[in-house]
């Protein structure tokens, strides 16, 4: 249905979506790169780091979750009031996080300097929650954000290591700012102040997975390592083809 | 007694009209009398009453009523039939006035400013004021649901059950009322927006999470009038379809809860909320929700998350709660006072509403005028009154004959206006062009001694505390803004911290994700505004006002100085000297800068001087 595309520019380029596209996506569309913190694919956005904040018609807005409704919209991603919008959030998140690789990047690329008149205490957390969205959309919801204001901080309940992890490493591996230090050693990942135990693959001995995350997991949880399991997989189905092979 | 269809609440009405009055006597029970003991008034004349078995004899009431206004005068009485306005009462009052007004209907002269005309209507006060919302206050006892009746409550709805939904919904969409809980958004708009919404079930929400230092104008209502509300809402939910509704009031305003509880149930019990309402079938049910206190939750997203029970906080809003708000689901959001304002519409007609007021701005407004005027206390004015009515009529002017400095309007959102807006119509387009808003209704009126960067430095303050830490600029930036202005109000002040506090503070306004946090910049780029020079001179180190410590050191006009000797008693430090009947003197080597003196002075002869440093 045609009513159902909208069109317009980005960054001067013609373009033509569905209608509540995310100007995030349709830029993605074009391989406009626009930089984000809190966003990831799999999540609900969240608009709560404002970098991806983009120009439409003459207002700032928040490209990962202004839905695309208007025909001939024009965006611009890269205008001066844009990068000064940027510039401005990453000198506020570069105070917080001054050793994160990613914040050094972008903040370099906009010219962010922090201020020197007040530092944050400098956690290397930016407080954009995506661990915590990561937990409760894997069903875990272990961890959460609490406190309010500059005070709000990521924590298990109670301020104590989160009874409910699973030690899956979904939040640690998505840090934007790799502030979620975990590790693994003699068969042990900790993270969270918790240690767990990993299990190994029977065939193998590659540990990939620690037993709370199978028995959470357990409609899915298969016993062996990805590898071993396809594998196994491929294994059985060359056996079933020879027995096929052979009754023929 | 439940009424069963509008023709019984109208024979309800007429029975209650047709039964004698009596002798009134309404104590008022506004947040500030309370406060200044009007309880106790309350039930001294109680006992007064009792104790002389008034109760065989007369028919009489005494009574609290919600706020009449005048609270800096306080306790206030207020009598009827007659109308006379005591102030300053109190209980050694009560038998006086038992024995006088309450037998024999005469007039306590010492208790009234004016004994030839005793009415608060004749107080310039009360003068250029127009008591519509707050027209109960002093004629009714709150959650009284006779007394509701019998002042013309529930018959904008049998008016509005008899036009039909959309009719309804009509006049209030042509009325051009805006909201009244701060941005002033046209309220027609939401109404035409949710009835053409598709999606049910549909939700009528009352915003009463009034959280601004210094404002009690959605308390005194809810506390006064919860009836009003709560016939709005119905009226609301009849109109644009909708069956449930709540009422978001902050649990700090624990007497709000209990009179708008009690009054939902009251109005269950008569068949005016619930199943069924007045026997035309139509079912409407309201919850109140008590939220946690927290600033940010007076934001329209931030309040549907504490509803729906997850943390308050914002979301971002390129979606309209009218196509999905509360639950996902078509909702309206709108300020208690906005919803007082429905009943009176639908009553007496886009017309008539449109009459009173300024063109783009019709209606009136509570106002809570507090600050350095000799008249604090609520007061309702027809939008577009001029500012300079507001502070020298109503206010009676700036408190110890200083000089007006400042008015800041709307709260820690709002913003600071100069002199120069005493010659401004009060009203939500002027306010927002000048650089303020008008916010709940808040106004703070300062004199010269207050010091403009402090103001700023106060409302930050106040922010930072409140900002909900979703998104970064509002969490990261105002701390960084606090520690600046921190630094300018106690000498730390850096060359051109001004122009990084305007660039950065406007960056703000356009990069933070709710309404809170866009408006939060609002002190600052005001004060810049309008008191730059305030700014410089502290980042030099000198505040005009006296009111940063260690800023100035207080000089006294020796002309100026009728030698009263009240500066003298004020110091903490003993650092003024001078003998009786003659001009005193400031030793600067013990003077600490506490300002008490700037603040005794009864003619202005103090003021504060640059330190030789700065």
């Amino acid at each position: 249905m045609p009513d159902k595309y909208i069109h317009g520019t980005i960054d001067g380029i013609k373009i033509s979506v569905l209608k509540e596209t995310t100007i995030l996506s349709a830029s993605k569309l074009l391989d406009i790169n626009i930089p984000t913190l809190c966003h990831h694919e799999g999540l609900v956005p969240d608009g709560n780091c404002r970098l991806c904040t983009v120009e439409i018609g003459s207002k700032l807005a928040v490209s990962c979750l202004y839905p695309l409704r208007e025909d001939n919209f024009t965006v611009n991603t890269k205008s001066p009031k844009v990068h000064e919008a940027r510039r401005f959030v990453l000198s506020l998140l570069i105070a917080r996080a001054p050793k994160a690789p990613r914040i050094i990047a972008l903040a370099k690329e906009y010219g962010a300097l922090p201020s020197n008149r007040f530092l944050p205490e400098a956690d290397n957390c930016i407080r954009c929650g995506k661990c915590v969205r990561i937990c409760k959309i894997n069903r875990t919801e272990a961890i959460s954000l609490v406190g309010r204001g500059p005070e709000r901080i990521v924590t298990g309940p109670f301020l104590k290591p989160p009874e409910d992890c699973i030690g899956c490493l979904a939040c640690g591996l998505n840090c934007p700012t790799g502030n979620i230090p975990f590790r693994e050693k003699d068969g042990i990942r900790s993270i969270w102040g918790r240690n767990f135990n990993l299990v190994p693959c029977p065939e193998c001995g590659t540990a990939l997975f620690t037993k709370e995350e199978l028995d959470f997991h357990k409609e899915f949880a298969a016993d062996y390592c990805p590898t071993c399991r396809r594998k196994k997989i491929a294994g059985d189905l060359l056996n079933c083809q020879n027995l096929l092979v052979r009754s023929n | 007694m439940r009424l069963d269809s509008p023709a019984g609440l109208k024979d309800f009405k007429e029975s209650l009209l047709a039964a004698p009055q009596g002798q009134s006597i309404w104590v008022c029970g506004g947040p500030g009398c309370l406060a200044a003991g009007s309880q106790v008034v309350f039930e001294a004349l109680q006992y007064e009453a009792f104790k002389r078995e008034l109760g065989h004899k007369v028919a009489y009431r005494v009574e609290l009523t919600g706020c009449l206004g005048l609270c800096e005068r306080g306790p206030l009485v207020e009598c009827s039939p007659q109308g006379f306005f005591y102030e300053k009462v109190s209980s050694n009052d009560a038998p006086e006035i038992i024995d006088k007004t309450l037998m024999k209907g005469i007039l306590v002269e010492r208790l009234v400013t004016n004994p030839q005309k005793p009415n608060k209507e004749h107080l310039p006060f009360y003068e250029p004021q127009n008591r519509l919302i707050m027209r109960r206050f002093g004629q009714s006892s709150p959650g009284n649901f006779d007394d509701y009746i019998r002042t013309g409550g529930y018959e904008a709805l049998c008016l509005a059950f008899e036009l039909g939904p959309i009719k309804t919904s009509k006049r209030v969409e042509d009325s051009g009322l805006r909201g009244r809980g701060g941005g002033g958004f046209p309220t027609g708009l939401k109404w035409q927006a949710l009835r053409e919404a598709k999606g049910s079930p549909r939700y009528i929400l009352a915003n009463g999470d009034e959280g601004d230092p210094g404002a009690f104008m959605n308390r005194s209502l809810m506390e006064g009038d919860p009836f009003s509300i709560i016939e709005g809402l119905t009226i609301g939910a009849f109109a644009l379809g909708a069956s449930q509704g709540y009422i978001y009031v902050r649990h700090e305003y624990p007497l709000s809860v209990l009179r708008l509880k009690n009054a939902i149930e009251e109005a269950e019990d008569r068949g005016l909320l619930g199943k069924d309402i007045l026997g035309t079938g139509f079912d409407f049910h309201l919850l109140i929700v008590e939220g946690g206190g927290a600033f940010v939750c007076g934001e329209s997203t931030a309040l549907m998350a504490s509803i729906e029970g997850r943390e308050g906080i914002p979301r971002v809003k390129y979606v309209r709660s009218t196509e999905a708000g509360l639950w996902e689901k078509p909702t309206i959001l709108q300020n208690v006072e906005t919803w007082a304002n429905i009943p009176l519409i639908v009553l007496n007609g886009p017309d008539w509403f449109k009459s009173i007021g300024a063109p783009q701005n019709p209606g009136t407004k509570v106002f809570s005028l507090v600050g350095e005027v000799r008249n604090t206390g609520l007061v309702e004015l027809p939008l577009g009154t001029k500012v300079s009515t507001l502070v020298n009529q109503v206010g009676g002017g700036v408190h110890k004959g200083r000089k007006f400095k400042a008015i800041q309007s709307g709260g820690p959102s709002g913003g600071c206006l100069p002199e120069s807006a005493l010659s401004l119509p009060l009203d939500f387009d002027n306010l927002t062009k000048a650089g303020a808003m008008m916010g709940s209704g808040g106004l703070i009126i300062m004199d010269d001694l207050s010091c403009m960067v402090d103001v700023a430095r106060y409302f930050t303050g106040f922010l930072v505390e409140e900002s909900c830490g979703k998104c970064a600029p509002c969490r990261e930036a105002l701390p960084l803004f606090h520690k600046i202005l921190m630094d300018l109000t106690t000498g730390k002040g850096q060359k051109g911290d001004t122009d990084f506090l305007e660039s950065q503070a406007k960056t703000l306004s356009t990069t933070a994700l709710c309404g809170l946090g866009q408006s939060a910049a609002n002190p600052i780029l005001s004060t810049i505004k309008y008191f730059r020079q305030e700014y410089l001179e502290h980042e030099e180190g000198y505040c005009r006002s006296g009111r940063c410590q260690d800023m100035y050191f207080p000089k006294i006009d020796s002309e100026a100085c009728k030698a009263c000797g009240a500066c003298q008693k004020s110091c903490p430090t003993s650092a003024i000297e001078g003998k009786k009947k003659e001009p005193r003197l400031v030793l600067v080597s013990k003077c600490i800068s506490c300002g008490s003196c700037l603040k005794s002075c009864p003619f202005c002869a103090i003021s504060a001087q640059r330190r030789p440093n700065a």
